[in-house]
């Protein structure tokens, strides 16, 4: 069997209940959780606030005990292992710095605590340093840092220790916008750099995509899907994951025929439609919900047909409500069966170009095949 | 539609219109509370510092007199450490300083032992969780809270209590001293330092100690390396705070020192029995100088920022 640099069987972390010793009251933070994380990956924990991703890098780290369950790194269960004998480093949300002690101290500590000897430590506190390009600022106090070098500091501070596995906890998450998108292709540059497994958590969807091999997406405790950024915002499994990775819309209709990878809906108004159906889909009949991106979908006044691209192609009739001009895109909110909001999104390569639209006037909308697809219930 | 979103239609458009004489009379109000605003620190602070001003100007007053200011004098200061003050009192400066150096053997012994025990109920009711840690919580509190004259006698009953049975079970007869009342100012003061403690190591990150650990530290190096050196600050103020209450302790004193042991309070008061000399009011002076500096200091290290140390 390969050997993962982290794996997780059948994690599960209650709180409340059993430790505090009153009945009634117990949170199932992380819900049989089952990961396997390969050595140079750069994983990402995916999800809303709450969802138990930040529970289990903690389990990982050691700082909180799983109920049930074990974690592996590099083979080897470490449950009951404590923090500080984990082969195992965490980038903390808030970094986390020691305010007491200056920069260099601050990076020194993790090769103090394992006792190297003062010379090859300080050599490597400075390598450390460099790397994050702040070995000028060694003698600073963390204080006197901005937030973007406090990140690095953090960064250096893990990294001198040369662990197996990296874990960053929502590591922009203090930042602002310009920097993080700075940061973000910085660590991944580290990344690759150093080789080492880093596992982050995250709850912004479009930074796990910038930066991670892989995807877990998490809701309630539970990996609803896990995969690279293009599986899963190409084919989200289940509705929760649609609506979280980008903007999706969402059309229910039924089941009335199934082929090899697709099946036939018919919408309300009798339209059917081609869709994708998960590899796993089990259902001949029954309702479904469909998931079309808006950046998927074309949109035509009605009458214009002709001018829609020469294909095999799902077509909608609907009113059109509201248009809005956003810069690079045009987005366009299309009411379908007098009930049912769509939201379509046109790139403005050449607005002057585009159709007249009046909002009440009727219009055609379009998409292929490929880009509808059928979900499975959360 | 409802009425509220019809008036609020109505509204789009209309002309502002504005009430000035409700205007002029709201106005008026809040000049008004600016002035009271002004001068309410003010009249608080003249009740709370007339009466020692008085006593620190007497101090200086060349008459005997306390009705009087006749002129300014260091004598009543020189007096106290020459032996000389009024032809009738039982006065001599090496009781004085016999008083003076019991009360701050009890000072630094119990600041050291209230320091070390209220760090510990700090850090436990903070970082770790057990039953009956809420009760223990409101209780820490109860020191603070009862009448001092309370915990006086309290701590007079325990103490005969104890020596009874004591007698009873060795023979020995033991008597209240020092480590009495070291006892009695440990006993309220563990609640203070206590408290102060904790409001830091609240306040502290637990980041920081999660940090400590996820680098390789054991507990033990994490609290010396990490947690003590954060929390130093408060720790040195909840030890100034005991050291000032218990140098400033009457009441307590007064229960549980037995005869023959006095501290300074309890020196100052005795002399105030036979009447009221400058040279009191030149000793308490000082006192009020001495604790003033000391909760000074405190107070400006509890009030250095928590997560720069």
């Amino acid at each position: 069997m390969a050997v993962y640099d982290i794996e997780l069987r059948h994690l599960v972390k209650e709180f409340g209940g059993a430790e505090r010793g009153k009945r009634g009251y117990q949170v199932r933070a992380v819900d049989d959780v089952n990961l396997q994380i390969e050595q140079g990956e750069f994983f990402a924990l995916l999800g809303p606030s709450g969802c138990g991703k930040t529970t289990t890098l903690r389990m990982i780290a050691g700082f909180e005990h799983p109920t049930s369950g074990e974690i592996l790194i590099s083979g080897r269960p470490v449950q009951n292992i404590p923090a500080f004998h984990r082969p195992v480093n965490t980038v903390f949300q808030d970094y986390a710095l020691f305010p007491h002690m200056t920069v260099f101290q601050n990076v020194l500590f993790g090769l103090r605590m394992e006792g190297t000897p003062r010379t090859v430590a300080a050599q490597r506190v400075e390598e450390a340093l460099d790397m994050v390009k702040l070995g000028h600022l060694a003698q600073r106090k963390p204080s006197q840092l901005s937030g973007g070098q406090q990140q690095r500091v953090a960064l250096a501070r893990a990294l001198v220790k040369r662990p197996a596995v990296l874990l960053l906890d929502e590591p922009l998450g203090a930042l602002d916008l310009k920097l993080r998108k700075e940061m973000q292709l910085e660590l991944k540059t580290m990344q690759q750099r150093v080789g080492i497994t880093f596992i982050f958590v995250t709850h912004d969807q479009e930074e796990a995509m910038t930066m991670a091999n892989r995807i877990a997406v998490m809701h309630n405790g539970k990996v609803l899907q896990m995969g690279t950024a293009r599986q899963i915002y190409e084919h989200p499994g289940t509705r929760f994951v649609a609506d979280f990775i980008g903007e999706t819309n969402f059309i229910e209709g039924d089941l009335v025929a199934r082929q090899a990878g697709a099946g036939t809906v018919k919408l309300p108004d009798a339209t059917l439609i081609e869709a994708q159906l998960p590899p796993d889909w089990s259902a001949d009949s029954g309702t479904v919900t469909l998931a079309v991106r808006p950046e998927r979908m074309g949109i035509v006044p009605e009458g214009e047909e002709a001018d829609m691209p020469k294909m095999p192609l799902s077509v909608l009739t609907g009113m059109l409500v509201e248009m809005n001009y956003i810069g690079t895109d045009t987005r366009y909110t299309v009411r379908l069966f007098d009930r049912l909001d769509i939201a379509v999104r046109e790139q403005n390569v050449d607005y002057e170009e585009n159709y007249d639209f009046r909002v009440g006037q009727t219009v055609k909308i379009f998409f292929p095949l490929a880009s509808a697809s059928i979900l499975h219930r959360d | 539609m409802a009425p509220s979103s019809q008036s609020l239609n109505q509204s789009a458009g209309r002309a502002i219109e504005i009430n000035t004489g409700r205007l002029q009379r709201d106005l008026l109000i809040r000049r008004i509370g600016k002035i009271g605003l002004y001068f309410n620190p003010v009249f608080s602070f003249f009740f709370l510092w007339a009466p020692i001003a008085v006593l620190v100007v007497f101090s200086f007053n060349e008459s005997r007199s306390v009705a009087t200011f006749t002129g300014i004098t260091l004598d009543w200061y020189v007096n106290i450490f020459t032996g000389v003050l009024g032809a009738e009192s039982a006065f001599s400066t090496e009781l004085l300083l016999d008083s003076l150096s019991n009360s701050l053997i009890i000072g630094f012994i119990t600041t050291l032992i209230s320091t070390v025990i209220g760090t510990m109920v700090a850090m436990s009711l903070v970082r770790s969780d057990y039953p009956g840690k809420r009760l223990l919580d409101g209780v820490l509190y109860l020191p603070v809270v009862i009448p001092e004259i309370t915990q006086g006698i309290s701590l007079a009953v325990f103490f005969n209590m104890l020596f009874d049975y004591w007698n009873m079970l060795t023979g020995q007869r033991l008597y209240p001293g020092l480590h009495t009342v070291v006892i009695g100012h440990v006993a309220f003061t563990i609640s203070f330092v206590a408290v102060v403690v904790r409001a830091r190591l609240a306040d502290m990150n637990p980041r920081l100690e999660e940090a400590a650990r996820d680098l390789g530290a054991n507990e033990w190096r994490t609290f010396r390396e990490v947690t003590f050196p954060l929390l130093l600050p408060a720790i040195i103020a909840g030890g100034l705070l005991a050291f000032t209450l218990s140098l400033d302790d009457f009441l307590v004193t007064f229960f549980t020192a037995g005869s023959g042991t006095n501290t300074l309070p309890v020196f100052v008061y005795g002399l105030l029995k036979l009447t009221v000399t400058p040279e009191i009011n030149a000793i308490s002076t000082i006192m009020v100088v001495a604790s003033t500096v000391l909760i000074g200091i405190s107070l400006s290290l509890q009030g250095r920022n928590a997560t720069r140390g």
